[in-house]
This record gives C-alpha cells, structure tokens and sequence, in this order.
C-alpha cells in the first residue's frame, strides 16, 4: 500500500512539470565523453528553502543527486556551498560567471518547501558555459517522498546530458537474513528505504521483478518444497506458480512478461522450462542427463542463457527460446554460472569460481572480449540495471554478504543498503 | 529382473545380519526382531514429539477406543517408541566435493537405513541433499537434488518401496554445521533422511 500511495504522489508530481521554456532536450545534449576532454564537473547547490529552513532536508536532497550523479560516471558531481559565498538567490536569478569561474561546467540548483508534511520541491539543471537552462521539474508530495524526487530528477539530469533517462528510480529486491531466516526485501537502487517484503519464516530465494516492476517471483521453501511464488509489491498474498514436484527454482521473467523461464526437475533432474504466467503451459526446453539451472533471456526474448553442467563443471550455455542451436558461451574458466543478459543484449554478465572464490565477469554474447570486473572477496549473482548502465551484485568482501552497485565496466564499487543481517541474490526493477 | 531384486534383497538381509552379529553394539536392531520397547526405551528423548502425530495402527485404535485416557497413551507408546528410534537410527551419507557418487561407506549406511525403513509400516521418508557453501547456490539445489536421488535409487533397490520415498535438495541453504573449514563443508555434504510424521 505504501508504494502505492508514493507511486499516485509521484504521478502528481510529475503532471506539475515546469512547462519546458529551455530549449528541447534534443538540442541540448552536450558532449560528455569526448576523448582526451577533462571530465566535465557539476556543482550541486545547497537546496534553497523558500519559507523555513530545514537544513536535514536541503543535505538528503543534495545528497541525493550528487550520489546518482557521481556513480553514473558521466560528470564528476560535488555539493557545494554557494559559489558567492552568500546565501542562494533564487533560482531565476542564478549566477553563472560565478559557478562558472569556481571551475565548474554544470549546476543544479533546487528549492524546497514544507509545509506540515506537504513537500514541495523544483530542480533546475543549468548548462554554465552558454548560460542556459537545461531541464527543469517541479514536485508536489510528502516529506517521505523527498529522495524519490531527488531521483526522478537525477534521471531526467542524465536525459538532458546523454539523451537517456537515468534508472534512479529504480528498486532492487534481494535475500536477507534481517530475521535470520532468508526472506525476501526490496529496497531503492541506492540502499535506503528497505522494506520487507515476505515474512514467512522458510528459506526464500531468488526474487525477479515482472516487466512492470510490480510483482515479484520468487522460490520458497515455505511449504516444505522449493515452489515458485508471485507476489505483487502492494500486497501481502503469495500465490504459488508452479508447485511441481522437485526443483522450482531460478524463475526469470521473460521480456514481454508472458511466460517465466525456470528449472523444474519434475522429470527427474534439473532442465529449463518456461511456463506461463499462472504456471501453466510447461514446456521443456533442455533434454539432457546433466544439470541445467537458471535460465537468463536476451532482451529481445529469442534466446536464454543458463547454466549446464553437461561437460563436467558447470558453464553457461546459449540456446534458442525453442530449445535449438545451443553453445557453449565462454571457453575459460572451470567453473562458470549466474549468467544475466545486459538490456542493449550485448554482453552476458556472469559469474566464475577461480581461487575458492566467486568474480563477476562480462563478455560478448560471440564469447569475445571476456573482462573480470571485481576482484575483492567472493562476488555473485550480478543484475543489470534497466539502462545497463550498472549491475548489482552480491559479495562477501566486509564479511557479511552484502548488495552492492558497479558501472557496466567494473569500476565505482559501492555497497548499498546495510541493513541488518546479510543481503545477496539481488535483482534490479525495470523502470517505473 | 525380479529374481535378481530378490537376490539383492536377500544378499542385503544376509549382510546386515552379518554385520548385526559381527558388532555387538545393542543399537543395531536384528531384522526378525520387532522394535522393542525395553532396550530403546533409554534412548528415547524423542517420544512427546512422536506421539503427538503418530497415528497408532488401526486395530489398536478400535481397542483404545473404550479404554481410560493412561492406557491409551501406554498403547501408543510403542509405536511412538518405533518411529523415534528410526529418525534417530536413520544415519546420514557424505559426499565428495561437487559429486553426488555413494562411496563405500555411504553404501553401508544405506544398506543399514533400508534396513530401518522397510520397517516402518506406513510412514514415509524423505531424503533431504545438502551441499557445503563454496558452489553457487543455485547450482547447489540442483547438485543436492542429484545426491538425494543417488540415496533414493540406492534404497529402492536395496528394497525399500519407491512409494516410502520422496526427496528435497536444500542446496547450501542448510547447512549442518556453519564454517569456512574443510571440516564443516565435509559435513554438510551430505544425505539426510527424515521421517515424515
């Protein structure tokens, strides 16, 4: 319900948009990854409070957008006091030379208003050098949706300075022990707001958001065998997909949302199917005496990647929808699983045992250009964001298994969320 | 092929009254025998547990039926008694690293837990498989799924009706014993077997 009622604010939010008096977002794309150009640097003024000043609120916001910013990697973002070492005019009456002579090429300026719990808060993106608007929003909600506006507008940050929106809104849903038993909870993309989602007191494994972000699978062991679950994020029901005898597991939602790609070993070991929505319609897409678990599809959904252990070890495996034409993906490494195909379809992330412990890798869907992205402890399960742009992972590298967030290419590794108990199997929301 | 079952059969029964009478440990419970209440009795921590589900057999319900409140109880003991020496008769199997083969040993533990089984009237068993935490996760259900079939086959044709058995992989998420050591992934490799109540 609280999501709910967050996402109806942020639709009235939204229709509050500043008409667009800048120059259309097409026109004002600027050149952010150049070769041999410096990296551009984005100041991030202190929020400017037009009634009363809550200084909690201008740092979150700040914050906020100086986090997504500076993990996109596109500009170096900072929050900084104003650049006229005065207090902030107001927004209509920013001075670029200023900004722009304290060294830097962007600025987001905002302003904020709370009144009791009712929130009102308008981003301005300026370009410094020609002294111009680039984007700008307006939000109207609650004191609790403070972040989520913050976001929203680090995503439209990221349209006007690479042409696509960001994923900032987005949520990641993981196992956690935060009861001691494994369940399954949903937080933010960037660690905060986490929520539990189940609270059945079994072991629940491997969540997958539908295309529309707003059901979950999952498998659970809660009535003794390991069964797939859907559940929406708005209620509390878990309603059994698939109940077969054996392995339900490593469920996946294929893009158009029709049909889930699982392992079922109702026939005796563990193959790839997929199945319908409601669970129905079964059908079997490895034949095989070997293990065949967790199934991955290309965006366009004509083919699935999983794991196979067919030549002793187990690698991941490419195939046709229908089950035709497969290969094996990647020729290195004894030991290769947890494959994840990027949104563009490019690359397959995926995971290796070397050492006795787990690396992230990524490569081309041809095999070529295989690049191990983490090296720090033990790292698994990685999700690509919806923009590709990042991938989730779990990993083991403080001790306690934790979710944390990377670039495509493996740098900017950072944990988010540090909840209680551990945190692993995360998986990325499509865009709200 | 039924004669050969039947071979096998009577060459297991053959081998466990050989090593029945080989150890002279009291716990190994000889095949004609029935259960006995007297020498279980000590070890038999499990009893309020058991009686609570166990369904006494159907004959001994109709006689229970008139009689007072203890002696039913005192009825239902033995039965009560059966099933808790069983469960904790029933020994576990360990397995190599990333294999679910049966070693020798897990063969005789097998032969010695078919033996248990086959005498426990109508309650079924279910194999749990488990692995130790260094695979991955979900390769590890499928991987403790394979070893708790390698159990079931196993017993079955040692004897054991198929319809007794049913199996769960619990991969790496149960582990028996928590640690990063060779000693703890040794024993969380492994096979159990639970009866069910």
């Amino acid at each position: 319900m609280k999501f709910m009622r967050i996402t109806l604010k942020l639709i009235v939010g939204a229709v509050l948009l500043i008409a667009p008096n800048a120059v259309s977002a097409q026109d004002s794309f600027i050149e952010v990854t150049a070769p041999g150009n410096r990296q551009l640097k984005l100041a991030v003024d202190v929020p400017r409070s037009v009634d009363t000043v809550t200084p909690a609120i201008a740092k979150e916001l700040g914050d906020v957008i100086t986090f997504d910013i500076n993990m996109s990697g596109t500009v170096a973002a900072a929050s900084r006091e104003p650049a006229t070492g005065t207090v902030s005019p107001p927004l209509a009456q920013t001075e670029f030379v200023a900004w722009k002579n304290a060294g830097y090429d962007l600025l987001v300026r905002s302003e904020y208003s709370l009144k009791g719990n009712e929130l009102t808060v308008e981003f301005r993106l300026f370009d410094l050098p020609n002294q111009k608007m680039m984007t700008a929003r307006r939000f109207l909600g609650k004191k609790q949706d403070l972040r989520r506006f913050a976001h929203s507008f680090s995503d439209e940050i990221m349209l006007a300075l690479t042409g696509e929106k960001g994923c900032f809104t987005t949520r990641i849903t993981f196992v956690s022990t935060h009861n001691r038993n494994k369940e399954i909870a949903i937080m933010d993309w960037d660690g905060h707001n986490a929520l539990p989602l189940t609270n059945n007191g079994s072991i629940n494994l491997n969540p997958d958001f539908s295309r529309d972000g707003r059901e979950i699978i999952f498998t659970s062991y809660k009535k003794g065998n390991p069964d797939l679950y859907r559940r929406s994020l708005f209620s509390t029901a878990e309603i059994p997909v698939s109940n077969r005898k054996g392995l339900n597991v490593t469920g996946t939602w294929s893009p158009d949302g029709t049909r889930i790609a699982l392992a079922l070993s109702k026939d005796g070991d563990s193959e790839i199917y997929t199945i319908a929505r409601d669970g129905s319609n079964p059908v079997r897409l490895t034949v095989n005496p070997a293990i065949e678990i967790y199934p991955a599809w290309s965006p366009d959904g004509t083919r699935l990647a999983f794991v196979s252990d067919r030549l002793g070890k187990p690698q991941v495996f490419i195939m046709n929808a229908d089950g035709s034409n497969t290969h094996r993906l990647t020729g290195s490494g004894s030991y290769n699983v947890n494959p994840r195909w990027s949104p563009k379809g490019d690359r397959i992330a995926y995971v290796r045992q070397q050492g006795g412990s787990f690396q992230i890798y990524t490569i081309n869907v041809d095999g070529s250009n295989d690049t191990q992205l983490t090296t720090d402890g033990s790292n698994e399960n990685p999700s690509w964001s919806p923009d590709g742009r990042f991938i989730a992972f779990s990993s083991k590298r403080s001790g306690v298994q934790g979710v944390y967030v990377m670039r495509a290419d493996g740098t900017g590794q950072t944990r988010v969320g540090q909840g209680k108990g551990s945190a692993s199997q995360p998986a990325w929301s499509p865009r709200y | 092929m039924q004669v050969i079952k039947k071979l096998m059969k009577m060459l297991c029964c053959m081998g466990i009254m050989i090593a029945a009478t080989a150890c002279a440990n009291k716990e190994v419970v000889k095949k004609d025998e029935p259960l006995g209440t007297t020498h279980t009795a000590a070890s038999m921590p499990a009893i309020p547990f058991a009686e609570k589900t166990i369904k006494p057999p159907q004959q001994e319900n109709k006689i229970d039926k008139p009689a007072a409140a203890p002696v039913e109880s005192a009825r239902q003991a033995p039965q009560a008694v059966k099933v808790a020496a069983a469960t904790s008769d029933l020994e576990k199997i360990f397995f190599d690293l990333d294999s679910s083969n049966l070693s020798n040993d897990a063969r005789q533990v097998l032969v010695k837990d078919a033996e248990t089984m086959m005498q426990l009237n109508n309650l079924k068993v279910t194999i749990e498989g488990h692995c130790d935490e260094r695979g991955s996760a979900e390769y590890n259900l499928a991987l403790g799924e394979r070893r708790a079939r390698a159990a079931m086959q196993y017993l079955i044709t040692l004897g054991v009706p198929a319809a007794k058995l049913s199996v769960v992989s619990y991969g790496k998420e149960k582990p028996a014993v928590v640690g990063n050591t060779e000693s703890a992934w040794t024993k969380n490799r492994r096979d159990e077997f639970v009866v069910q109540r």
